[in-house]
Order: structure tokens, then sequence, then C-alpha cells
């Protein structure tokens, strides 16, 4: 578990377009410069909502991030469901 | 000259960039009393407007995140958000009232942070656009962390109000002070879109009624399970009791919209 990786990497995604515009270009090579586990790198790769929340990505990192990707309010809602 | 003007509001982003997705009538009403409470803050006159706000990620991240931060530079640009739909601005600042404030609140017990470059996001950006149109007015930023935990308690939060009030009080400029964020809501959360209407008003019923020791005894348990993770912004409202203490409040507007995902309070503080 490294969510402080995990989140490092949306923040410098969300925030820097710099790294956004690397991030953009070739995703699997950027997150190799974060200390993720499987399970997280495949989660940020995939762009997991319901798992990346699951692990403990904050809410106002998360939300920006599935923007960034063109989720819509309905299908991250739908990601969320029934969860606490 | 000392505090002119203070006032709470609440800065659901919805409100500008999704201002339809509410009920007309509601929206209208709502941003109406947003500009009414604005027209209040121009009459007093500020030379400067101290606001009490809080942060989304714009500027600091877990490798280094105040409690309390005191924004020192000469101009801020903002709104970081592309979709907010209020229009990029360089907004002034005063970094010699910065300075100033900053060694009150070290002589006063208090040990802020401070900040030569911060980037505002619409928790200070949207609150400006509606109380301090064409950002005329020069601002001093004043982040509290309301973002994640451990996070400076209610009762830390007055009293930080207090020392920030008693400086203000006693400065020759004329300050507008006020404070922003809240009431309930969970934003980008499994719960978003819960309003916590009797939590809400609770709030907005113990500041009216100057009950400092309800104001204070707030949890960071008890406001995260009633009123969400964006309800920790009462924070801002809190410290700004704390500034004007002994002040009366009067309630503007109240509505919970649904569409804007939170209970969206205005409050003006008289002496």
């Amino acid at each position: 578990m490294s969510l402080y990786q995990l989140q490092k990497f949306i923040y410098h995604v969300n925030r820097d377009a710099a790294q956004r515009e690397r991030y953009r270009q070739d995703p699997a090579a950027f997150i190799k410069g974060y200390e993720l586990t499987d399970a997280e790198a495949r989660a940020a790769l995939d762009v997991n909502v319901r798992a990346l929340y699951s692990m403990g990505v904050h809410s106002l990192l998360l939300r920006p991030f599935t923007l960034l990707h063109k989720l819509s309010n309905e299908d991250y809602a739908k990601a969320l469901k029934n969860l606490e | 000259m000392p505090i002119v003007f203070a006032g709470a509001a609440s800065h659901a982003p919805g409100m500008t960039a999704w201002t339809e997705a509410a009920p007309k009538q509601q929206a209208d009403a709502f941003l109406g009393d947003y500009r009414k409470l604005g027209l209040r803050l121009a009459a007093s006159n500020p030379d400067v407007i101290v606001a009490l706000t809080v942060e989304h990620w714009a500027n600091f991240f877990l490798n280094n995140m105040p409690a309390f931060c005191i924004g020192r530079a000469d101009h801020y640009d903002g709104p970081i958000e592309e979709w907010l739909r209020i229009p990029k601005a360089r907004l002034r600042g005063d970094a010699i009232l910065a300075a100033q404030l900053l060694d009150a609140c070290l002589d006063g017990g208090f040990d802020p942070t401070f900040s030569d470059e911060l980037l505002l996001d619409h928790a200070t950006f949207l609150p400006l656009h509606f109380l301090n149109p064409g950002m005329a007015v020069p601002v001093v930023p004043v982040i509290l962390n309301a973002l994640t935990p451990p996070m400076p308690t209610a009762r830390r939060c007055f009293a930080f109000g207090q020392v920030v009030g008693k400086f203000l009080q006693k400065n020759s400029k004329r300050i507008a002070i006020i404070a922003t964020g809240g009431l309930s809501h969970w934003p980008g959360e499994a719960q978003h879109g819960t309003i916590n209407i009797r939590f809400d008003q609770q709030f907005l019923e113990n500041l009216i009624k100057g009950d400092y020791a309800k104001l204070t005894a707030y949890s960071h348990e008890e406001i995260h399970r009633e009123a969400g993770s964006g309800g920790h912004e009462i924070r801002t409202w809190i410290a700004l009791a704390g500034a004007v203490e002994g002040w009366k409040a009067e309630l503007l507007a109240y509505e919970p919209v649904v569409p804007w995902a939170t209970g969206c309070g205005l409050v003006e503080f008289h002496q």
C-alpha cells in the first residue's frame, strides 16, 4: 500500500501541465516514476474510479483526475454506487 | 480604521460552472442575495479584503500541509479551474498587511506558515466574483486546512480568528473580512449530492445566536459524519466568528441546492 505515492501521481497529473503532457504521451512509462504496488498501478492506468476511491485516494484529487479523462458526473456516481 | 465589513459565504462551483442545473428561482434568489452581500461589502468602502479561505490541492500536498497559511504576495492568479466560468484574473495582494498580520499571529500565540506565491481556486475566486466584482479590491488570502486531516480544531480556528480580528481592528486600513466554504457537502464522494439541512440550520442558528460554546465544540468526527468532507470548511466561518466576536450574525440566505450538491449559506455580521 503506497497511498502517498498514488496520490502524488494524481496530484502531479492534475496540477502540473508539463507532467500531465508526459503522462498523456505514455501513461505506463510515466507511472514508473512512482513507487506503486501492481494493484495501484493497474487501477491508475485503468482509471478505475471505484478501486482508486476504495484505496483511499482523496475525492478532490480523484474527481479532477477523472474529469481529465472526461468522466461524466453520472458515470462517476455510478462507479461509486453502494460504497460507504 | 477597524473591520468595516464581515461576511461568510459558500463557494459551490456549480454556482457559476453549472448555474442553470439548479431550479431557476432558487438559483436566482441565492445568487441575487450573493450580489446583495457584494453591494454591502462595496458600500463599506474597504481598502483590502482578508479572505479566510481553503484550498483543494491547488498549492499544498501531503508533503507539506499547513494548518494556517497567510498569503504575502503582491498578486495572485486564478481561478485554476478552466471550467469554472469565471474569467482568469490577476488579483492584487497586500504584502504589507499580510506581513503585519503574520507578526500579529506570532505575537498572539499562532505560527502560521506564509507564502509569497499562491494560486487561488474556486474557494477564493468564486466568492470574490460576487463580493469583489472586477477584482477591484486587493486581497490577503488566509488558508485554513479544511482539506485533509489532521485539521485545526474548531476551537483553534475560533482562537486564530480572535487573534486575526484583534489585529485587524487596530489597523489603519479599512478592512473587509470574509469566510468561504461549507456548508454540508460531500464533493466527489460516494455520498455526493447529500445535503444535511438539519446540520446546516443548527450551525447557522449557533452562529446567529453567537453561541461560541457550541461553535467551538464541533469535533472533526461530528463535522465529517454530519456535514461531509466539504463541511470541514465551516472552520473558516468559525474563525470569522472569532474575528468579529460579539458581532451579530444576520442570515441573508440558506438554500440546499441539490444540483450544486451543497447547503449554500450567506451571512453578514454586524457590529
